[in-house]
Order: structure tokens, then C-alpha cells, then sequence
């Protein structure tokens, strides 16, 4: 398959590097699925994807369905996920517990694409965790009626490769959508999002950490629309860069005509570990009503050489101290989480990827 | 215990320190008193080992080893506690985890086994208790929104449960009510008021030396130490003023 991928002279798409996609997808699969066990938190549903092919024998998917799941894309990387894929779908006032799902990648490329419907007052949680080495596409399509809730949780902490995702939500009146994502592996990812607050009311919530060092490159670019009045959204992101790493962080606002009594947010921060590093931000706020609030905030910083010396003076070695200031930095975007062993356990992610730092 | 010899240190190529030289031995509380500018602090720093002051010439040794060779965490291990003037705001790293880190921290470059989480929240307590700051603010961000004073007693709560050999007390005072100065004097004298321990306590006025008698009073100015005296030359320089003395 020849691929036909973005290039940089696209807006959209100026701080990705995909042009090692190629050769990536070409790599060979081994098919060997390592390092997934100690990737379950809970005991709920689970369900292992190895190559963007279904483990039945290492899955139990409860309400979850493996097929066909009809969503489609125009994105240039997420209409790529058009064959099986998952689906979940909850009725009126239905409720899933958390429900885990851990993508091996062990080469090549894998795109799949999955849906996720909650009808009125349902809620779910979902926790996805992309582990491995190759490429690992995926879209994900998601329509919440009137107040349903939707929690998600996403690691990418491939070993290598790349993790690139797609969602384009949906949310009906009083609806919620709280999206974290933590970027903690030694790879490359793109997140995409295309939020929009269909309804009178809704919420969203897409933010996350992205941690990078080395020649990393991390590339969130998140759209928010709010289509219809007294609608919020949340868009708290932190970036980490060290080395000669990469990240980026393009978030827009859009309130459309009428959208009025918007309540909009962004805070989008980065942290250079080292001048060498690269850090963008682009907040962007598109406006068309007169009657709402939007805030936005974009900063980059180093750590506090003062609060370094203050914990040092007190016994505390310098790369421990790097290692708590930057934990502490990236704090409020994980703390979003409400499951608290998902919390944890993303904590615990981020802690090993800061002590690994030589 | 602490042996400063001729030190010479400057900032940005400004020399502050123009040939300090100070011994102290352990059961000794010493102040050093001088009007601003005179490079009170700036000795603090250095004996702590802020990055941005450079030693020029002189040494000091602390229990015969080079200080000065030593990285802040190191010497802070060896036993040394710096008493900051304006203690640093850490948000997202609570006073709890911070002490706790630095003290297991020094413990194990010492060889001592880590202190168990139970047994740092009762030495915590106690500490906190002393200091009348409550459990709740030590689980607070580190000195995030707490008042000049409650900074200053944080800091004696730190030293209480870091418990040094030898405090370094920049302004320790300043900013404290008469409450607070008669809290914190008592916590130095029960935390520091031993045999085998020293402080040297860095000051502007007379009053904290109310509550905390030094041995020795030292006047410095011009980056060296003008004139040494008993806690009577405290009195004297409240008196006469800094221009009379150091002069």
C-alpha cells in the first residue's frame, strides 16, 4: 500500500514528522505479544489487540463487541482505519465499569478504528494503553446522548514506533467527556481530537502529558467546538521536553453562532529539561458569539533553579529533585483521572519514564 | 566543627566576601549581626553551596572535610541545614513527600536505613506540634500560601525533623510577630541547644538573641567580620547603631 501522509507544509500538520511512517509500516510483525500482562489494572473487561487483530484467547470483552464498527473518517491518518475495529455500545442509563484495552504493536502498521455510543444517562470508562514497537493508528468515533458520561484514559509507552490517534466526539445536551492522555514511551505520536458540544450544556475535558526526550517528537492538535450555548470545555496540557525532543501542543476553541454562555479553557504549558529541546504551543480561540468566557494560557519554562537549590540544601540529589519538580509540573493534567487506580497507575507511568532519565 | 579561613566570594564577578574567617565548635551558638549589603546571607549560600557564588580564595572545612568540594545534598548529609531567609514555594510537591524524600535522602548517603512512612508522620507531628503548624498545612504544597511567618516556622519544622548538627539561620526572624519570634526561639533551643550541635545565626536585630543567647556575636561588614564580643555586643550595637561599630 502506498501511503499518501500529511507534510509539514500543511498547518495543521507542521510540527509531525511522519515521513518515517513508511518504513516503519514496511518493518516486519513478530506477532510476539510481550509486556502486556503488568498493563491490566483492573479485574473488568479487557481486551488485547496485537497488530490491530483481536486476542480473543487473552480477552474477555463483556460489553464490548469485535467487527465492523461503521465509523469512517476523512482525517488523513484515521481514515486509514477502515477494517474490524470495536465497538461499545451502552443503552439508556447503562453503566460499564472500566473497561482496559492494551494494543501490542510488535512492527508494521495496524489501523483500527472503534466506536463508542452511550445512549442517554449511560456512562463508561475506558483505558486504552498502546505498548510495543511498530505503528499503531486508530480512530475513534464517539456519540454520547443527553448526559451520558464518557471517561477515557490513554497511555502511549511504546518502546519505539509510533502512536497516532483520531477521535471525533460528539456530545448531546449535559453530556461529558473526559479525555487524559499520557504520552510516556520512547516513540513518536500524533493525537488528534475533534470535539464537538452538540448539545445545550455539554462538557469536555481533552487533555494529558507529553513526555519526550531523546529525538522524540509529540504532537497534540485538539479542536473544540462548542455549537451550542452554556457549554464547557477544558483543554490542560502539559509538555516535557529534554534532549533534543520535540513537542507540540495546537489547541483551538471554536464557539460557534449563538454558542452563548460559553465557558471555555486552555491551558497549555511546556518544560524544557534542557535548551536543546523544542517546545510549541498554539492556542488558538475562534469566536462568534459576544456573550462568553474563554480563557487561555500558554507558557514554557525551565525548572526552578531556586527550588532545586532549596531541595538540594535540604539532602535531596539533583535528579531526584528534576524528577519530583517535573512530576509535580504534570500533576494537574494527570490528576483529571478519576479512576483512582488508572490514576495511579499513570502516575506511576510517568514516574518510571523521569527516573529513567541517565 | 566549621572552620571558615580567609573566604573570599563574589557574584557575578562582585566580591562580597573580602576574608571571612570564623571557627565554630559544637555546643556554641554563634550571631552574626551587620547592617545590609555586609554579605550576611551571602555566606549562608555559600556555605551552603548556592550555584552563582563562587569562592575565590580561602576554605572551609566542616568536621576537617572540604565544604567546599561538596555538593548542596552532600553537605546537607554531612549535617549542615540552611534556614533560608525567603523559603521557595514548590508547587505540587507536598511538605510531607519533600521532608520525607530529604530526609531518607540524607539517611541513606549516611548508610542509616529509610525512615518508615508511620514513623516520619510521628516525627513530623511532633515537629509540627512544637512549631504550632498544623498536620494539614505540612500536606500542603511546599510553603505554597502560607504567610511570611508560617514560612519561618516551616522552616524550623524542617530543621526539627531533618534534626542537623549545625543550622545556618538566615533571618530566621524577620517577618515573625512577637508570638511567633518567642515559638521559633524555643524551637531552635530545644531542636539545636545540644552539646554535639551548633548554630550560627544571621540577623539584622537584637531580639531574636531575646530568646536564643548566643555564646559569640560577630559584626560584619565590608564582607569580613569587624569585631567579635559576647551576647553584650548585641545590645551595644542596638544601641549605637551598625555606623559606630563597624566602623
Amino acid at each position: 500500500m502506498t501511503l499518501t501522509l500529511p507534510t509539514t507544509r500543511q498547518e495543521a500538520w507542521r510540527w509531525s514528522d511522519l515521513s518515517g511512517l513508511e518504513a516503519l509500516a514496511a518493518t516486519p510483525a513478530s506477532g510476539a505479544a510481550r509486556d502486556v500482562d503488568a498493563r491490566w489494572i483492573g479485574e473488568g473487561p479487557r481486551l488485547l489487540f496485537v497488530d490491530g487483530k483481536f486476542d480473543e484467547g487473552r480477552s474477555r470483552p463483556g460489553p464490548v463487541i469485535v467487527g465492523a464498527t461503521g465509523a469512517i473518517s476523512v482525517h488523513p491518518l484515521a481514515r486509514l482505519a477502515a477494517g474490524p475495529g470495536w465497538t461499545l455500545t451502552m443503552p439508556r442509563d447503562g453503566a460499564a465499569g472500566l473497561i482496559e484495552i492494551v494494543h501490542v504493536a510488535t512492527g508494521g502498521a495496524s489501523h483500527v478504528p472503534a466506536r463508542i455510543v452511550l445512549a442517554e444517562d449511560a456512562q463508561a470508562s475506558i483505558v486504552e494503553s498502546h505498548v510495543g514497537d511498530g505503528w499503531a493508528n486508530r480512530l475513534t468515533s464517539i456519540e454520547l446522548g443527553r448526559s451520558a458520561r464518557l471517561m477515557r484514559a490513554i497511555r502511549i509507552v511504546q518502546t519505539s514506533g509510533f502512536v497516532s490517534l483520531r477521535d471525533e466526539a460528539r456530545l448531546e445536551a449535559g453530556a461529558s467527556l473526559v479525555s487524559t492522555v499520557l504520552a510516556a514511551g520512547h516513540g513518536g505520536s500524533r493525537v488528534d481530537a475533534a470535539i464537538s458540544l452538540d448539545g445545550r450544556g455539554a462538557f469536555a475535558e481533552h487533555g494529558g502529558a507529553l513526555l519526550a526526550r531523546d529525538e522524540q517528537r509529540h504532537d497534540a492538535a485538539i479542536v473544540v467546538r462548542h455549537a451550542r450555548e452554556q457549554g464547557t470545555s477544558r483543554q490542560l496540557w502539559r509538555a516535557v521536553a529534554d534532549d533534543q525532543a520535540t513537542a507540540s501542543m495546537a489547541a483551538r476553541v471554536e464557539v460557534a453562532r449563538g454558542a452563548q454562555k460559553t465557558d471555555g479553557e486552555q491551558s497549555l504549558r511546556g518544560l524544557m529539561l534542557k535548551r536543546s529541546a523544542t517546545i510549541n504551543l498554539k492556542p488558538e480561540l475562534e469566536i462568534f458569539a459576544d456573550d462568553v468566557k474563554c480563557a487561555h494560557g500558554a507558557t514554557v519554562g525551565e525548572l526552578d533553579a531556586q527550588a532545586l537549590f532549596y531541595m538540594g540544601a535540604r539532602g535531596i540529589r539533583p535528579d531526584r529533585a528534576r524528577a519530583l519538580l517535573t512530576q509535580a509540573f504534570i500533576a494537574d493534567a494527570l490528576s483529571r483521572i478519576g479512576e483512582d487506580a488508572v490514576r495511579e497507575a499513570f502516575q506511576a507511568e510517568s514516574e518510571t519514564w523521569l527516573e529513567a532519565r541517565a | 566543627m566549621l572552620n571558615i579561613q580567609n573566604l573570599h566570594a563574589e557574584i557575578d564577578g562582585k566580591a562580597i566576601l573580602k576574608g571571612l574567617t570564623l571557627a565554630i565548635n559544637p555546643g556554641e551558638i554563634h550571631a552574626i549581626m551587620g547592617p545590609n549589603g555586609a554579605g550576611k546571607s551571602t555566606l549562608g549560600y555559600v556555605l551552603a553551596g548556592r550555584p552563582g557564588y563562587e569562592v575565590t580564595e580561602g576554605s572551609v572545612t566542616f568536621d576537617g572535610q572540604d565544604l567546599l568540594a561538596l555538593a548542596p545534598h552532600e553537605r546537607a548529609a554531612l549535617g549542615l541545614f540552611l534556614g533560608f531567609q525567603y523559603p521557595v514555594e514548590i508547587p505540587g510537591v507536598s511538605n510531607v513527600q519533600f521532608l520525607r524524600e530529604a530526609l531518607n535522602a540524607q539517611r541513606k548517603i549516611r548508610g542509616e536505613e529509610p525512615l518508615s512512612g508511620g514513623d516520619f508522620l510521628k516525627r513530623a507531628k511532633a515537629q509540627a506540634d512544637a512549631l504550632d503548624l498544623s498536620m494539614d498545612m505540612l500536606k500542603r504544597s511546599v510553603n505554597v500560601g502560607f504567610s511570611g511567618g508560617e514560612k519561618k516556622r516551616n522552616e524550623m519544622v524542617q530543621m526539627g525533623i531533618i534534626d542537623p548538627r549545625l543550622a545556618i539561620l538566615d533571618e530566621t526572624d524577620s517577618g515573625l510577630d512577637i508570638d511567633a519570634l518567642r515559638t521559633v526561639g524555643r524551637g531552635i533551643n530545644s531542636i539545636m541547644r545540644k552539646p554535639d550541635k551548633a548554630v550560627l545565626l544571621i540577623t539584622h536585630y537584637q531580639r531574636l538573641l531575646d530568646y536564643v543567647k548566643p555564646d559569640f556575636v560577630h559584626v560584619l561588614a565590608g564582607g569580613r567580620i569587624v569585631r567579635t564580643g559576647g551576647s553584650e555586643l548585641a545590645l551595644e550595637l542596638e544601641r549605637e547603631g551598625y555606623g559606630a561599630i563597624a566602623a
